[in-house]
């Protein structure tokens, strides 16, 4: 059993991050710093970030960094670790996610994926990069897992890069509350929002949540200022046709109609299609979980040009992110 | 009867013609000679009825073979069989040099090769009544790089030759001997005359070949090309270049010969020294880019010697000019290794950076580097100089810059490996009964040690400059200073205006990290007391327990993550080391200026120190330069790097160069490009002094890894300069293919 969900402190807000990449170069515009936080609604089976779902901590273990010291075993009192003729065994369903076993693992066979941050702990990871920012037209990112989830974290940490004059984006799913995500329009510089499937019940089997909050909160950002990317990543069965494509394409352009009709300025809704890549297969093996997508073959750099000629068609501009390389 | 038109052969098609030609060569000497870690120098072997293999420890401390002329007969008038001082150095220099049969290729437009390194002869290298065993000690306790006996490392001045061509120079000799009567001028201006007779003889026999070829040469075009090579070489005996091509071609003779005579490789400001000679030819109407381009792609598969394009004047004005841009395109049409350094400053043409990282992503062969050229220039003027001095200072070594004609500076020779001090000075607190170790206490003795090896090396220094004119003058560069033939001095003996000489310290990673985990496990923690510590570091982590110990002291932060302990050992490393170097001078009150840098010596330098406590191995690696050790953050974010050695600048003029490796996905949809320019620019917006940047796919340099000959071409900046992968020893292709995989 993994243990609830804790409440947020009201006065200092918190966030579990999983991580901060620096030099981060395809979530946004520039040189970015992402800060990706722990927790998701959605249960997409092919998810690059699988670390990101649960919104507590999580014990990962790399079995080719274990020296088979036998620390971790002397350390947990729930006896999930065992030196089976030398070699080591992890017991998950044991586990408390004390990491009392991380502690001791001078191996770092053991890791604790996700840390409770604060917002001046996550400032103090972003701001060291502000010159990259500046000469780059960069800033941060929040992405996940769903930021939204822990708006009140999220909402602290842009207003505190925007105070310092930074550029802020946000990476969401679109399944959460419209309350939570408009908390953070405010303090957001750019929106990039993720459609995978316009059909409810497909999206619900792929990703376990039906797509009527999306779309909703889709159009709720659209009818904001805000610049907004929509962005689909293609993954072989689930959204890989032309119809597919085009009918999110289509969703797209008619909210940057409506954009458009309502502000003369540069709509700025733009979309862009991504394929499905297989890098994610060792973090789940190191969470301990079987890889759902591992018989899934990423698009080809073909097939993602006449994906992203469907969506053109549709009279919407269409980045391709898959020209062939692994992103 | 009808004659069959032949179409000419294109520019691309020679040179890719030449480019292989090059491999095949270089391929030939891996196979013969070995791996080495060093420089893609253009040397070719012998002719194989003329040489004869030695087998020995080359430079990179592999055993490799040498190919020596088995005819060349060394004329010693000295009881050691040595080759001393002037006179001596250029009349066996001369008989090596007449030696080399002549190098034409009818697809070059330059001729010119060279096939064995005087230095392989000179035995022994030092003289030994010159006796320095009372610095033995010292030098030998700190394992020191300390000086004695550098060769070239400084940078001559292009023009002096361009101007006068071999006649003028032979003439400015003969009119000075008349001067200067004393025994030290009289034996240096009979080795520079030596040095001049036996190049300009040279030169001829590449005009008689050219011309012999000529002869036989069926193609038209390669023909005509032959034949201008033979009547420019014949000019070129005695008379100064006139035309871009011309200038092209004495650069490379000068160049070549003082690859023969001691390895020099210096080239210095390539778009400066050649423009006047350009912008002649194209006012009239006689030299096409494309033409000029062919020329300077026929330059760099001769000589990959360093260079820099683009950069200030001596107020500031940025002097990029149209051949600095063509300079950069003829490193893209080669795709060799070359060592064509940027400028990139606050004035210089952002167009010449922007194309620079372009190519850097289309040709991933580490080409071209990058220069900080503000604050090297800032940096130098911190010793006392004008800032417009500094300016003047041109890129043209692995990692340094110098005043071409007017400095003397044994630049990369000089290195302190800071790994090294550290082991003595935490011995010496081990091993002193009266201490009570502490970090405090482990850092008194450090910077007292550290202060002991510059002091060492500044004594090494003065003892170098006083005897090494008597031992191995640097005649090459000589011609072409502003006072060696006027004074009758070698630029190693007051023959120049200025002495800055480098110390560079290397390892500090290795140190940084070592205090930090000491101060950490140690100290704060007491997860290991200092006895256990000195216990495992004596067994270099033996057995299951000394891993654990020593996984225990690499988990903590390290240098480059950002806000670390590390990073503030890092910072106190380099500023310790600069404010030692720059105390004094060296007693004899000869100038130093602090630089870190390893060069490729992280391996053998690490080879001389054992086991350190951030968990390295005995004789394991020393870390590169200023940089991290590979792993240092999870993302291996090129930001924090770039704010990591930026902090650990000396500052002085000298560079502490930031060697990174990027993936070649960064340029999806060109905004890579855009924010690779920014990474530049922000790193030396915050203080560095030099990139050395590959693009480096992992999975094919891990297939070139696994099999050499996968990817012969794979061309890497291993660190200042590049090579090719394939020629490096299985060591420095480990450590590289490390820094790579590290950024998972």
């Amino acid at each position: 059993m993994r243990p609830a969900r804790q409440p947020t402190p009201k006065t200092t807000p918190s966030g579990v991050v999983f991580n901060v990449q620096r030099f981060s170069l395809h979530d946004g515009p520039g040189i970015r710093t992402t800060v990706f936080l722990k927790g998701c609604t959605l249960r997409c089976f092919w998810c690059h970030n699988p670390e990101g779902q649960h919104a507590t901590p999580e014990v990962r273990y790399y079995p080719d960094r274990c020296i088979a010291c036998g620390q971790c075993v002397a350390a947990c009192p729930q006896h999930a670790h065992a030196l089976v003729d030398g070699v080591h065994t992890f017991d998950r369903a044991r586990c408390d996610f004390a990491a009392a076993c991380v502690t001791v693992c001078n191996a770092r066979a053991l890791e604790t994926e996700g840390r409770r941050m604060s917002v001046a702990e996550v400032m103090a990871e972003i701001l060291p990069d502000r010159p990259f920012y500046e000469l780059s037209g960069g800033g941060v990112t929040l992405s996940g897992g769903e930021p939204a989830l822990n708006h009140g974290f999220a909402r602290e940490v842009l207003r505190a890069c925007q105070a310092q004059g930074l550029h802020t984006a946000v990476e969401t799913c679109g399944a959460v509350s419209w309350t939570a995500l408009r908390a953070l329009v405010p303090h957001t510089d750019q929106f990039m929002m993720d459609l995978k499937v316009i059909d409810s019940a497909k999206h619900r089997a792929a990703t376990r949540q039906t797509n009527e909050r999306i779309l909703a909160n889709a159009r709720r950002l659209a009818a904001t200022h805000v610049p907004l990317v929509f962005r689909t990543p293609v993954v072989p069965t689930v959204n890989d046709t032309p119809a597919d494509i085009g009918a999110i394409a289509a969703f797209v352009r008619q909210l940057r109609d409506q954009r458009q009709a309502r502000t003369a300025a540069d709509a700025a809704i733009t979309y862009e299609i991504m394929p499905f890549h297989r890098l994610a297969a060792g973090k789940y093996a190191s969470l301990g979980q079987a890889y759902p997508a591992a018989a899934i073959e990423p698009p080809s750099p073909a097939t993602m040009a006449a994906l992203a000629e469907v969506a053109r068609q549709q009279g919407i501009a269409t980045v391709n992110r898959g020209d062939g390389r692994q992103p | 009867m009808t004659t069959a038109t032949v179409s000419p052969l294109t520019y691309a098609e020679r040179i890719e013609r030449l480019r292989a030609t090059k491999l095949r060569l270089t391929q030939e000497k891996v196979r013969e000679l070995g791996a080495s870690d060093m420089d893609d120098l253009p040397i070719r072997l012998p002719p194989a009825a003329a040489r004869k293999m030695v087998r020995g420890v080359n430079a990179s401390g592999v055993m490799a073979f040498d190919a020596l002329f088995k005819d060349f007969v060394v004329k010693s008038d000295h009881p050691s069989g040595g080759i001393f001082g002037a006179r001596a150095c250029g009349e066996n220099f001369r008989a090596l040099l007449d030696l080399h049969p002549a190098c034409v290729d009818a697809a070059s437009s330059l001729a010119g090769g060279y096939m064995s390194h005087f230095t392989a002869y000179r035995q022994p290298a030092w003289r030994p009544e010159f006796d320095y065993s009372h610095l033995h000690a010292l030098q030998q306790k700190y394992k020191l790089h300390h000086g004695v006996g550098a060769i070239q490392h400084f940078c001559q001045d292009q023009t002096i030759g361009l101007r006068q061509g071999w006649g003028g120079i032979l003439a400015r000799i003969r009119h000075y001997r008349t001067v200067n009567r004393d025994d030290e001028a009289q034996s240096l201006y009979d080795g520079l005359e030596h040095f001049v007779l036996a190049t300009q003889a040279w030169i001829g026999r590449h005009a008689t070949a050219a011309r012999e070829m000529a002869a036989r040469e069926p193609d038209p075009e390669l023909r005509q090309n032959l034949e201008e090579i033979a009547a420019i070489s014949d000019r070129l005996v005695a008379a100064p270049p006139q035309t871009f091509r011309e200038a092209c071609q004495w650069t490379l003779y000068y160049q070549l010969a003082g690859k023969v005579y001691n390895m020099a490789g210096a080239l210095g400001r390539i778009d400066q020294f050649l423009y006047p000679f350009f912008e002649r030819d194209r006012a009239n109407g006689t030299l096409s880019g494309e033409e000029a381009i062919f020329h300077l792609a026929c330059y760099f598969l001769r000589d990959t010697s360093y260079t820099q394009i683009g950069g200030p004047d001596a107020d500031g004005h940025d002097l990029t000019n149209a051949l600095s841009h063509l300079v950069l395109e003829a490193a893209h049409r080669i795709r060799i290794p070359v060592n064509v350094g940027v400028s990139v400053g606050r004035n210089t043409d952002p167009q010449l950076l922007r194309r620079g990282v372009e190519i850097l992503f289309t040709d991933r062969t580490g080409t071209p580097k990058f220069l900080g050229v503000d604050n090297t220039s800032a940096g130098f003027a911190r010793n006392g100089y004008p800032i417009e001095l500094g300016r003047l200072r041109a890129y043209s070594g692995c990692h340094w810059c110098a005043l071409p004609g007017r400095e003397y500076t044994v630049n990369d020779c000089v290195k302190v490996n800071l790994a090294a001090v550290f082991e003595v000075a935490f011995k010496d607190l081990m091993s002193d009964p009266a201490a009570t170790p502490s970090v405090d206490e482990l850092w008194r003795r450090y910077e007292q040690h550290l202060r002991c090896s510059v002091e060492t090396v500044g004594r090494s220094l003065d003892f170098h400059l006083d005897h090494m004119y008597e031992v191995f003058p640097e005649l090459h560069l000589d011609l072409l200073c502003h006072g060696p033939i006027e004074r009758g001095r070698d630029a190693s003996h007051g023959g120049v205006e200025f002495y800055n000489l480098c110390v560079d310290a290397a390892g500090l990673a290795t140190v940084a990290d070592s205090f930090a985990a000491v101060e950490q496990r140690v100290e704060r923690e007491g997860q290991l007391t200092w006895a256990e510590l000195n216990h495992w570091l004596e067994t270099s982590w033996a057995g299951l327990e000394g891993e654990q110990a020593r996984l225990l002291m690499k988990g903590v932060p390290r240098f480059g993550s950002g806000g670390s302990r590390a990073d503030h050992f890092g910072v106190k490393v380099a500023r310790s080391f600069t404010a030692i170097v720059k105390e004094k001078p060296t007693p004899h009150g000869y100038n130093l200026i602090p630089g870190i840098f390893s060069w490729a010596a992280t391996i053998t330098m690490g080879k001389d120190v054992g086991a350190t406590p951030n968990g390295r191995h005995a004789r394991g690696s020393i870390s590169h330069g200023p940089n991290p050790d590979p792993g240092f953050r999870r993302d291996a974010a090129p930001t924090a790097l770039a704010l990591a050695v930026a902090a650990v600048q000396p500052g002085y003029g000298n560079t502490a160069p930031m060697q990174i490796e990027l993936d070649p996905g960064l340029s999806r949809s060109g905004e890579g490009i855009e924010q690779v320019v920014a990474l530049v620019r922000g790193h030396f917006a915050l203080g560095g002094t030099q990139i050395n940047m590959n693009i480096l796919d992992k999975k094919m340099l891990l297939e070139a890894h696994r099999d050499p000959s996968a990817h012969p071409d794979l061309v890497v900046r291993v660190t200042g300069f590049s090579a090719y992968f394939a020629s490096l020893s299985p060591e420095m292709r480990q450590a590289i293919v490390d820094r790579v995989v590290a950024q998972e």
